[in-house]
């Protein structure tokens, strides 16, 4: 892995140099390579095996299809009723949750970060001091009190749990932090009031942050699976995760229709490689926000 | 002097202190609330509910009985605990090392200087996250049929992956592997890119050939960002759930007891209605990830 140019390999002959630098440039792309090949080519299959028939997918698992179909996207629409309606659940679900989880953590993260008040360090350090509590504990204190609720099979069950993060609370402030306080005054002169200031102000000076959180935060609900398997027990209001594992075959029934399955992983995955694709630096940057301290 | 200095002392000047306005008192309190009463409704309220529920037992309905820390004595003599457990152990340990190694390697590759696209390498190598833990357990479950399996038909073998519980363990942790590469992998280069580049610099004027550099300055320099991957990756491997229950059952079930992570006990109890059960093993899962937490950080502690 000689890449950098070493002061001793300029002793050496000008060939040998080139010679191993070359070799180690070489085993770099090749190790790459393989890197890529491993995470593609799983996902080339679901996307392969999602135009081909369940027959012709036993027989040829490997390459592409013989004889393309678009019947397994056509099963999509037909399965039960439409699935097409547990992909607008699940939309319907991340959307909400990742807006109402956006406005309250950047509200919130505007008081922490740039207002004194009375209680401010002992409820952020509260706050704090919840984000080792994993959420799987809140779960059958929430499942009783949405049982009373009636709220079972509700989409609002599978939204709401969701709607507050303080990990997010916590990487909007540490960026509002940064925002200059003589910008805030400068609005504040022009007569702007508390709620104005936030709007145009701070929204924003930290849109790079509330994008990248807002993604993050998508990713999660939308792929989500534990909680939504307990309070969502009908069809009807499934997320499209839920119902996944769940397809068989109509006809046979107790065989996964793997065609059908196949298509509707290629599409769950779809709407997020859009959105990866079209906010690339800010997709990335969600990841590791956080993650490492400059 | 004495009473010269008596006139000027502090605590007669009064300090000239600006009154806020009632606005400026009531402003920041109006920002948080919105968050703090969804906090206190959705999260630390239910929390509180489940550690009180864990005392008694409760049904959902009729009165509680309590009946002190019986729910956690039967949670850990139970044997169904302790198997869940131990496969939880299995995932932790058999993905944890693989992963830390093939992602750091990644990202070593993908920051080594011959590396020309480096934009279109590292979203590339991002993508299989992209896929849900749902769709990529379902996505090998297809890749691993004994019958139909892709892997299966290039090997010319009917080796019972999946049946088999002591091999579809091993498929759990590839699964897991595949997925958490992608995410760790940018992680790691994150940080690679952060360390400061004066420090590998000078190594090189030294002589140290590129391996020394790797092992003896930007691994150590990496400390924060490994401590962070074991920290952040055991507290996931508890709450393991989607991968080994898509992977393990059929139309949405539970996985069998053989390939069962810890999560499947709190919710098989909530869905047999046993809440006072389910909470007492919640907060034990809490417990063991506190428990994890601080051990490494007393083991990285500088």
């Amino acid at each position: 892995m000689a890449t950098i140019i070493h002061p001793k390999s300029q002793l050496k002959s000008q060939s040998w140099y080139r010679f191993t630098h070359f070799l180690s440039v070489f085993m770099i792309y090749f190790a790459l390579l393989i890197f890529i090949i491993l995470a593609l080519y799983p996902m080339l299959t679901m996307l392969m095996n999602s135009f081909k028939s369940d027959n012709e997918m036993y027989r040829n698992p490997v390459a592409l299809p013989i004889v393309w179909t678009l019947k397994s996207y056509a099963a999509i629409f037909e399965y039960h009723g439409g699935m097409w309606l547990n992909f607008i659940n699940s939309a319907i679900v991340a959307v909400t949750s990742t807006l109402f989880s956006v406005i309250l953590c950047a509200l919130a993260a505007f008081a922490f970060a740039k207002y004194r008040f009375k209680g401010r360090s002992l409820i952020f350090a509260l706050l704090l001091g919840t984000m080792m509590v994993p959420s799987e504990v809140t779960m059958p204190g929430l499942f009783i009190a949405f049982a009373q609720l009636k709220w079972i099979n509700t989409l609002q069950a599978q939204i709401l749990p969701t709607i507050t993060s303080v990990s997010g609370l916590f990487l909007i402030r540490q960026y509002m932090l940064e925002i200059p306080d003589a910008l805030l005054d400068a609005a504040r002169i022009d007569g702007a009031n508390h709620l104005q200031v936030f709007w145009y102000v701070m929204v924003p000076t930290s849109a790079p942050v509330l994008g990248a959180y807002a993604i993050l935060h998508f990713l999660g609900v939308w792929n989500a699976y534990t909680w939504p398997t307990l309070v969502a027990t009908k069809r009807a209001v499934q997320p499209i995760m839920v119902v996944l594992p769940q397809i068989v075959d109509p006809v046979i029934g107790f065989v996964p229709a793997w065609g059908t399955i196949m298509a509707g992983c290629v599409l769950s995955t779809l709407p997020l490689l859009i959105v990866f694709l079209a906010f690339q630096e800010q997709f990335l940057s969600s990841v590791t926000i956080g993650a490492v301290k400059e | 002097m004495t009473a010269n200095s008596a006139v000027v002392s502090p605590s007669t000047a009064i300090p000239y202190k600006p009154r806020k306005r009632w606005g400026e008192i009531i402003a920041p309190y109006l920002f948080i609330s919105p968050f703090l009463i969804s906090f206190i409704l959705l999260f630390l309220g239910p929390a509180v509910y489940s550690l009180v529920l864990s005392f008694f037992r409760f049904a959902g309905y009729g009165e509680a009985t309590f009946v002190g820390v019986q729910n956690y004595e039967k949670t850990l003599y139970y044997h169904v605990f302790w198997t869940q457990m131990r496969n939880v152990v299995q995932y932790w340990v058999g993905h944890a090392i693989p992963l830390v190694v093939l992602a750091f390697l990644m990202a070593v590759l993908v920051n080594a200087r011959s590396v020309k696209n480096k934009n279109l390498v590292k979203p590339l190598l991002f993508l299989p996250q992209l896929v849900a833990a749902v769709a990529a357990a379902l996505l090998f479950k297809n890749f691993f049929g004994t019958n139909y399996g892709l892997l299966n038909t290039i090997l010319g073998q009917q080796i019972p992956w999946l049946e088999n519980m002591d091999i579809a363990r091993w498929v759990v942790i590839i699964v897991i592997v595949w997925r958490g590469m992608a995410y760790w992998f940018v992680i790691f280069q994150a940080g690679l890119t952060s360390i400061n580049t004066e420090v590998t610099e000078a190594a090189i004027v030294d002589g140290a050939n590129a391996l020394q550099r790797l092992i003896f300055i930007t691994i150590p320099l990496m400390r924060r960002t490994f401590l962070f991957f074991f920290v952040m990756d055991a507290i996931g491997s508890i709450r393991i759930f989607e991968t080994p229950n898509v992977l393990g059952s059929n139309m949405g079930g539970l996985a069998p007891l053989q390939m069962a992570p810890v999560l499947n006990l709190v919710i098989d109890n909530i869905r047999n209605a046993l809440f006072g059960q389910a909470a007492a093993t919640s907060w034990l899962l809490f417990i063991f990830i506190a428990f994890i937490s601080w051990m490494q950080f007393r083991l990285f502690r500088d």
